[in-house]
Parts: structure tokens; C-alpha cells; sequence
């Protein structure tokens, strides 16, 4: 279970996030959306504890993001928009090294674990390779192994399907569709809208750090008057595309 | 803090820079067993050298005067102690500033559920131990030579208590380091321009003070060069029985030799010791708080201000005035010069860093005394050479290197890689023009009768400098570690490992000395020689009949070394990146 409250974070002149507030029950996918630079990956950075609020607060399944940042770790899995893994260790290798980190009991209990995770993905013969030889999608397909190898309670993903083939993005909606069945909170941000309209239950929109529009299809739909599809809901929240530049920019190519 | 946890990314961190085994994937380029396991072999024969060197010599004087030597000199001793404390202090000053500036590289372990303390506490130990490598090699090796050669009883004790206390020295020397360069970083934070500024001048001025540190060696009577070091580190303290190198040496020398160890002396390696520990874990917690606080943040130039329209012409800088250039070469260089003037630490490095191969080069030659004094002027004439040839090897093969993934997702596949060459390598010409005429004043009022040579030898500078850039160019497209800024022992300007590697970087070193060598003392050998037979004015005018042929020779190693640099980075850019 995921609580932000009025999170706030302020760098020198810019407010990246001002005073957002959600809420991601268990068993429930939650997406937060929003244009570039809105905050979604700050707001996420902040819950993982890698940047810490100016102001606000969050607790991850009761565990506060100030105080109690290691135990609330210990419970997420987290990936990454561009996932930053070592490079010099080979895939098998750090997703053991991940798995030490978590505590979980060497073995083969654990080898046939990782082993499944990494078939389930097309990733098993790249397994030992160097990770700087991997593609984007490769990369990203080996954090989110090493994001679910410790089973967590919240799983928060950053643009997790961009860069990966149709058959991954496949599997990580299945895998994703299952943790939820099975009680995880999990956090997802993506500007593919027809993603996020299948698969999540609830959805928050972010412009400029600010909260503009939250709730189900059916409550955004409400809020958004005479718009069905949430490309139309979020264009019509966030701004859509300037058609008089884009005519001239045509025209002047033309 | 996790001991656990800290000795997991320990591991980690040895295993991803000493890796000996081989990996198994198809996708992975695979290494010779000798190259994996060449540093083993090389620090195990290193070791076998020192030891059968002290095996050997000890017993030609006795163990009985080496031991009174030892017992009498524990004030060298700690002059050396002492020396690596200082080195390991100067060497981490960016050490701690640098890790938490690059926190986003290591993301995935910030993820982890490990503290923030912890995982700095790690990068640090990490550091120590890595800057520990070359003393404990040497330093074990010749307490084991020593050992076999001692009559004392409990002589091999005195290697692990050397391993620690070395260790705890260094602990200090990075921890002091480390703090300092956050202090600075404290300072500084947000104050962007002012930020550079300071490390321009700290990193300029501490280039300076080492360079006149080696002249004063090198200027005083070479007979007396030892006894003079010692004089100096003397009155600095180094040989005090109060500081961290002479409870080393006392501690460490006494087991060995077997005299009694004072008691004062175990309190104070304990004091130290204990010292390091506190200091290495206050570099953790400022560290943290540097992180979260934001010290080291670039400063965003995003601001929350309403959206202004801007509307952009084709972008060609043209950052050279009086040249026009095309776009490829005119965008590269621009982004050469703003991408190293972005960083003044590596802006001092790069511009002032030569002064030190002027020391290593030329100054030996005064070593002989006040004969060799007549070259001065040409050998000032020759310190321009190092700077000729060190801006193009770092403005050109350095920067490639360290632009690394960039110029590969620049989107540059339209672009010809010869030309952005070429724009790296024209980057660095106004500098040596600058440092052209800077050294041309000093000569002038040194040997106003030089003034006919000089302003062959300006030209010929230049054309060493784009020679020089584009061979370096070639050479970081053969061995650049192009994974290097992800390292955190490889940041740019940073001494630790060069961004070339390998052979290549003698290629990208040594093929330049020794163009510029050989054609600046060719042409005025040949000047000086015909102007002896001939008279002056007929010398002189050699000089500029052989000064064409010299910058044809240069200009063509430019042309040939920037394209085939080119060809080789479009070639890398086609099969990794694409």
C-alpha cells in the first residue's frame, strides 16, 4: 500500500512536485500519468528514497519514506525509466547479487526462481553476458526481474513496457495483472494511455507537479465532460497538440 | 549500518573491476586468459622481485646493520608513511564530492534496502582500498623480504600490522580528502559559476604548487636531493613522532627488527587507527547529507515561470572568430570547448596539467648544475612542445573518450565522424595559441636573440597540436574505455585510470613527443648548424625553408589520423550502438 501525502519537492527555482497526494490500495494498479516533466519520475524517486520530499510525506505499506526508508525498501521492487545497472557483471550475476541484498536464501530454490523469471522474459540466454552488452529492452527486462526476484509488496515501475518487444510487453502485463490478483499495490507511469486505460484501476493525472484529475475511467470520464477515450481526457486536462504550428511547420517542409 | 550489506557491495565492487574469471555469455567480447589474469601475474612478479632483491642484498651487509639501520631511521620511515597519508589525501580531495555527484549512475543500489550511509560508507571503504592496491603490494612485499631476512623471532608480525596501519593511514589521507572536497561542494552548492571558478583556481593552484615542488627538488644540488627532502618534510612534521606515519613506522619497523615497542607508540596507532574509522564514517553522513541536500546538483535551468515561446535558427556556432567552418566541425568544437569549460577542475587540468611533463621533461636538465643553464632559453622554447601536444591528446582523444556514449546517441549518423573529428582537434588550437604566446614573452625577455626562431617554432606548435589530436583521436577509437564515465574510479579529468587504454594510449602519448621532439630540435638544430657555417641570418632562414616541410608532415598525420579516427568511431557507432 502506497500514501503520498502533499509531497513537495523543490529544487533551486523549480517546483518539480507541489503537494501530491494518492493513494495505491493492495491490489490495485495505479497510473500515474502526465506529460514530460511533470514530476511522475520525481514523485517515484521520492517514494524509492533516492531524493527526499521538501516537504510531505509517504508511507509504503506503513513503513514512513523518512524515517523508516530501509524497511519500506525491503517491500519494493522498482524499475526504472532508464534502468543504470552495473555493466561489468553479467544478468546471472546481479540478479544474485540482488537477491543476497534481499535476504533470500541461496539454493536451487532460488536458481529455478531466477531461471523461471528470466525464460518468462526471452532473457535466460543473454543471462551470462555482460549487462553492458544488453539492448535497452534487454536491460530493462533484467531489472524487472530483479525488481520482482524478492516478491514485493509495492512494485513501482517507470515506463516499464517502453523498449520491449510486443511478446514482453505481453508478459510483463500478464505478470503484472497477476501480482495485483495477488494483493500487490503496484505504481506504473506510461505515456502509452491505451496501457494504462486496460490495466489500471485507478489513474492520476500530474501537469507541472499538480494533481489535475484522479479516479477511475468512469470518474475521469465525469470530470472530463463529453470526452471518452483517456487520450481525450488527458489532451483535454494537459493540452493538446498545437495544429496551427504544426500546419505552418507542415507547410514549410511541404 | 549492515556489516553484511557493506562486505555484499564490496564484492560487488572488486568483482566488477578485477574480474579474472571468464564470461561465459556469446554476446560478451572474450578476454585472454593472460590479459584476465595479467594484474595477478604482474603484482605477483612485482612481489617476487622486491622480495628476491631484499633476500639478496640484506645478507651482504648483515641483518645486524640493516636492523640498527631500521631502529635508528624510524623518522624516514615515518617521512614515508607520512608521504602516502599526504598523497592519499591530495589524490581523494574530489574522491567523496565526485561519488555523490554521480549518485544517478548507481541507481540500482540506491533502490536497495541498504542505508544511503551504508552505500556511501562502501564507495568510500571501496576508494581506500583501491588506492591501498600499490603500497600494499609493495609495502607486503618488503616486510616479507625483510622478515625472511631477520633474526627476530617475531618478524612476519610486523606484515599484518604494516597491512593495517598502511590501511589505516590511507583511511585518513581519503577521509580528509573526501571531507574537504564536500566541504567545498558545501560551499559552493548552487553557486554554479562561482563553483567552477574555485575549482579552476584550487585545481590550477594545487598543479602550480606540485610543479614548483618538483623544481625545487630537481634546483637544488642533485648530490643533496634526499638529504634536502628530508630537511623540508622535517620542518613540515612528517618525521614527528606525533603524527599517523611514525606510529606506522615505530609499530610496524620495532616488530620487525624485535626492539620493544612503547607504549606510547601502541596508543597512538590505536588513537589513529580508531581516527580513521571516525573520519571514513563522518564521510559517510556528509556524504548522505550532501545527497539529499542537493550539494552537488548541476542546477537546473528549468524554473517554474510561465512558457515562453522561442523559435531557433539553424544552429552553427562558429565558436572560433575569423573561421568559418562546416557545420559538423563548427557544432563539435563548440560543444568541446562549452563541455570542458563546464567543468573547472577539468578546465585546470587540461590547460594548466602540461606545466608538469615541462617539469618531468625538462628540468632534469638542470639537475646537472649551472652548465647545463646555458639551454634555458631552448629548453623554455621546448616547454611549449608539451603543451602543443597535451591539448590535442586530451581536447581530442581524451574527450571522445569521455563524450563517450554521446557522440553515439547525438544522433550524429548523418554527420561525418572525420568532421567532428576535426572539430575536436581545432577545439584546443586557441589554447595553444594562448600558451604560444604566454611562453613566447617569457623567452623574449629570457634570450631576446631567440626572437627570429620564435615565431616558427608558434607555427610549428599548432600544427604538432591538430597532428597530435587527430593521432590521439585515432588512438581512443582503437582502445577508448567508451563505458568509462560510468565508472566511478574514471571520472573525467580524474588520475585514477586513463580513458584510453592499453597500448593506445602510448600511441596517443608517445607518437606525439616524439613528432614535436624531433621536428621542433630537428628544425633548430638545423638552424643552429647552418647558422654556424653559413652565419645567422642563412641559419635562420633554414629554419623557415624546413618549416614548411614540417607542418606538410603534420597536416598530412591530421588528415590521415582524423579520418581514419572517423571511420572507426562511424564503424563503433554502426556495430555497439546501433
Amino acid at each position: 500500500m502506497i500514501e503520498a501525502l502533499e509531497l513537495t519537492k523543490k529544487f533551486t527555482e523549480f517546483t518539480a512536485v507541489d503537494g501530491l497526494s494518492f493513494h495505491v490500495g493492495a491490489g490495485e494498479i495505479y497510473g500515474l500519468l502526465g506529460p514530460n516533466g511533470s514530476g511522475k519520475s520525481t514523485t517515484m524517486r521520492m517514494l524509492l528514497g533516492i531524493l527526499q520530499p521538501t516537504s510531505g510525506t509517504a508511507r509504503i505499506m506503513g513503513h514512513g519514506i523518512a524515517n523508516e526508508i530501509v524497511a519500506a525498501k525491503r517491500v519494493m521492487g522498482y524499475v526504472p525509466e532508464e534502468p543504470v545497472l552495473p555493466e561489468r557483471l553479467t544478468g546471472w550475476e546481479y540478479i544474485n547479487y540482488v537477491a543476497d541484498i534481499w535476504r533470500i536464501q541461496r539454493g536451487p530454490e532460488r536458481e529455478e526462481e531466477i531461471e523461471e523469471l528470466l525464460t518468462l522474459l526471452d532473457i535466460r540466454d543473454a543471462s551470462d553476458d555482460l549487462i553492458e552488452t544488453y539492448s535497452k529492452g534487454m536491460a530493462r527486462k533484467i531489472g524487472l526481474v530483479a525488481a520482482l526476484i524478492h516478491h514485493p509488496k509495492v512494485l513501482i515501475l517507470d515506463e516499464v513496457q517502453a523498449g520491449i518487444d510486443p511478446r514482453g510487453a505481453a508478459t510483463i502485463k500478464e505478470i503484472m495483472n497477476g501480482l495485483r490478483d495477488r494483493g500487490a499495490s503496484i505504481l506504473m507511469s506510461t505515456h502509452v494511455l491505451e496501457i494504462a486505460e486496460q490495466m489500471c484501476d485507478r489513474i492520476g493525472i500530474i501537469n507541472q507537479g499538480k494533481m489535475i484529475a484522479e479516479g477511475t475511467m468512469d470518474e475521469l470520464r465525469l470530470q472530463a465532460k463529453g470526452h471518452s477515450s483517456l487520450e481525450e481526457i488527458f489532451l483535454s486536462l494537459t493540452g493538446g497538440p498545437d495544429m496551427q504550428k504544426i500546419a505552418e511547420f507542415l507547410g514549410e517542409i511541404a | 549500518m549492515n556489516l553484511s550489506d557493506l562486505l555484499l557491495l564490496l564484492h560487488e565492487d572488486f568483482r566488477k573491476s578485477f574480474r579474472v574469471g571468464r564470461v561465459k555469455g556469446k554476446r560478451t567480447e572474450q578476454k585472454s586468459t593472460l590479459r584476465r589474469f595479467f594484474p595477478v601475474i604482474g603484482g605477483t612478479l612485482v612481489a617476487l622481485f622486491i622480495i628476491w632483491i631484499i633476500t639478496t642484498i640484506v645478507p651482504l651487509f648483515g641483518w645486524p646493520f640493516v636492523a640498527e639501520l631500521i631502529s635508528e631511521n624510524l623518522g624516514i620511515g615515518a617521512t614515508i608513511f607520512n608521504a602516502i597519508l599526504l598523497f592519499s589525501f591530495i589524490g581523494s580531495i574530489m574522491v567523496s564530492a565526485s561519488t555523490v555527484g554521480n549518485s544517478s549512475k548507481m541507481e540500482y543500489v540506491l533502490i536497495m534496502p541498504i542505508s544511503m550511509r551504508t552505500i556511501f560508507l562502501e564507495k568510500t571503504i571501496y576508494v581506500i582500498l583501491y588506492n591501498s592496491i600499490l603500497w600494499q603490494l609493495v609495502g607486503v612485499s618488503i616486510f616479507i623480504g625483510l622478515s625472511i631476512a631477520s633474526s627476530s623471532l617475531f618478524a612476519f608480525l610486523s606484515i599484518p600490522v604494516f597491512v593495517v596501519l598502511v590501511l589505516g593511514v590511507i583511511t585518513i589521507g581519503v577521509s580528509l580528502g573526501g571531507l574537504l572536497g564536500l566541504l567545498f561542494s558545501k560551499l559552493l552548492a548552487g553557486r554554479r559559476t562561482l563553483k567552477q571558478i574555485g575549482w579552476f583556481l584550487g585545481s590550477a593552484a594545487a598543479i602550480v604548487v606540485s610543479v614548483f615542488y618538483y623544481y625545487a627538488i630537481y634546483s637544488s644540488d642533485s648530490g643533496e636531493l634526499f638529504q634536502w627532502l628530508f630537511a623540508i618534510t622535517n620542518a613540515l612534521g612528517f618525521s614527528s613522532d606525533m603524527t599517523p606515519g611514525y606510529a606506522v613506522s615505530a609499530l610496524s619497523l620495532s616488530v620487525l627488527v624485535g626492539v620493544p615497542i612503547r607504549i606510547q607508540d601502541v596508543l597512538m596507532g590505536l588513537v589513529f587507527l580508531l581516527g580513521g574509522v571516525f573520519l571514513v564514517y563522518l564521510n559517510a553522513v556528509v556524504s548522505e547529507k550532501a545527497h539529499y541536500s542537493g550539494w552537488l546538483a548541476s542546477g537546473s535551468k528549468r524554473t517554474s515561470a510561465k512558457l515562453e515561446s522561442l523559435s531557433h535558427a539553424t544552429w552553427n556556432p562558429q565558436p572560433i572568430p575569423g573561421f568559418t567552418f562546416n557545420q559538423t566541425v563548427s557544432v563539435s568544437i563548440w560543444y568541446n570547448i562549452a563541455s570542458i569549460r563546464r567543468e573547472g577542475r577539468v578546465l585546470a587540468q587540461y590547460l594548466v596539467g602540461p606545466l608538469r611533463f615541462v617539469i618531468f621533461l625538462i628540468l632534469p636538465v638542470f639537475a646537472v648544475g649551472e652548465e647545463a643553464m646555458i639551454f634555458t632559453p631552448f629548453l623554455i622554447l621546448a616547454a611549449l612542445i608539451p603543451f602543443a601536444i597535451s591539448y590535442g591528446v586530451y581536447f581530442a582523444g581524451y574527450e571522445i573518450v569521455y563524450e563517450g556514449k554521446n557522440i553515439m546517441t547525438l544522433q550524429l549518423a548523418a554527420a561525418n565522424m572525420a568532421d567532428y573529428i576535426k572539430g575536436k582537434v581545432y577545439s584546443a588550437v586557441p589554447f595553444v595559441i594562448a600558451a604560444t604566446v604566454i611562453i613566447s614573452v617569457i623567452i623574449i625577455i629570457i634570450d631576446f636573440s631567440l626572437l627570429p626562431y620564435l615565431p616558427a617554432v608558434a607555427i610549428a606548435a599548432v600544427f604538432i597540436n591538430v597532428a597530435s589530436g587527430a593521432i590521439a583521436a585515432n588512438a581512443a577509437a582503437i582502445g577508448g574505455d567508451f563505458k568509462a564515465e560510468r565508472i566511478i574510479t574514471r571520472q573525467r579529468g580524474s588520475a585514477v585510470q586513463q580513458p584510453i587504454r592499453g597500448w593506445s594510449i602510448v600511441r596517443a602519448q608517445v607518437i606525439p613527443y616524439i613528432l614535436g621532439y624531433a621536428g621542433v630540435f630537428g628544425m633548430l638544430g638545423i638552424g643552429t648548424l647552418v647558422g654556424a657555417v653559413q652565419g645567422a641570418l642563412i641559419g635562420i632562414l633554414s629554419v623557415y625553408i624546413f618549416l614548411p616541410i614540417y607542418a606538410a608532415i603534420c597536416y598530412f598525420l591530421f588528415r590521415r589520423y582524423s579520418h581514419s579516427a572517423g571511420v572507426k568511431l562511424a564503424q563503433i557507432e554502426a556495430s555497439k550502438y546501433l
